[in-house]
């Protein structure tokens, strides 16, 4: 399992497609800075096929004044779960 | 776990350097080991010695610096992405025939030959761009 790490927003940029094209049927996604926009009720239909795997930071939902407003679908985490994350995968892709 | 970290964001210009300072002090609260952060493309400005920032906002530099002092943590700086863009320590400014250097301990000019050995030697290399 590996895990993508996206920080854009699918609203300003398509790197979202390359990290979604590049992601194993077990890998997850971690959105962090702008890419917690993804998050989002209105803009999480970029990432509907990869159900459960989805995951956004806390704190930089937090900085935006985005947190509570996140889909039902995606799984918060803060930074320390970000660390967990990184554990659980055995390699990391960074996309930007 | 072993952690390097490799960031290519320039301070104060995209939030990479942010992100990757905070995500270093969670690793070493979690217990892991960080050996070095790699500092290459822009990221290379995070090594700047006269960084000035305002004094209510966070100060990247002494971050990093603080990580090397409490964590042991190795600053590594690419030297040919450092020295094209005016920064370098005293011994490159020495070689080059500049009055001043930009770059000083606990920071270590070192050539991308580091980066892959680090991405060899630990567990996990974690990426931050700008």
């Amino acid at each position: 399992m590996k895990l993508h790490i996206v920080n854009r927003s699918p609203a300003s940029s398509r790197v979202y497609g390359q990290a979604l094209s590049a992601m194993g049927p077990d890998d997850r996604l971690l959105l962090i800075e702008d890419g917690v926009q993804g998050a989002l009720p209105q803009l999480v239909r970029y990432y509907e096929d990869i159900p459960g795997r989805l995951y956004a930071l806390r704190e930089d939902l937090e900085a935006r004044g985005l947190l509570g407003h996140c889909d039902a679908s995606v799984q918060v985490v803060d930074v320390d779960g970000f660390v967990q994350l990184t554990e659980e995968a055995e390699q990391t892709l960074s996309w930007y | 776990m072993r952690y390097a970290i490799l960031l290519m964001g320039a301070p104060y210009s995209d939030q990479a350097s942010h992100s990757a300072l905070r995500f270093a002090r969670a690793l070493v609260a979690r217990g892991h080991r960080l050996e070095a952060v790699f500092f290459y493309h822009d990221g290379v400005y995070n090594a700047a010695r006269l960084a000035a920032p305002p004094q209510d906002e966070p100060h990247l530099v002494d971050g990093w610096v603080a990580l090397h002092d409490d964590h042991g943590v190795a600053l590594q700086v690419c030297i040919a992405a450092a020295l094209r863009r005016g920064l370098m320590d005293a011994r490159e400014a020495a070689r080059h025939g500049k009055e001043g250097h930009s770059v000083a301990e606990p920071f270590e000019l070192t050539g991308v030959g580091q980066l892959v050995d680090l991405g060899q030697r630990c567990d996990r290399l974690v990426t931050f761009g700008p």
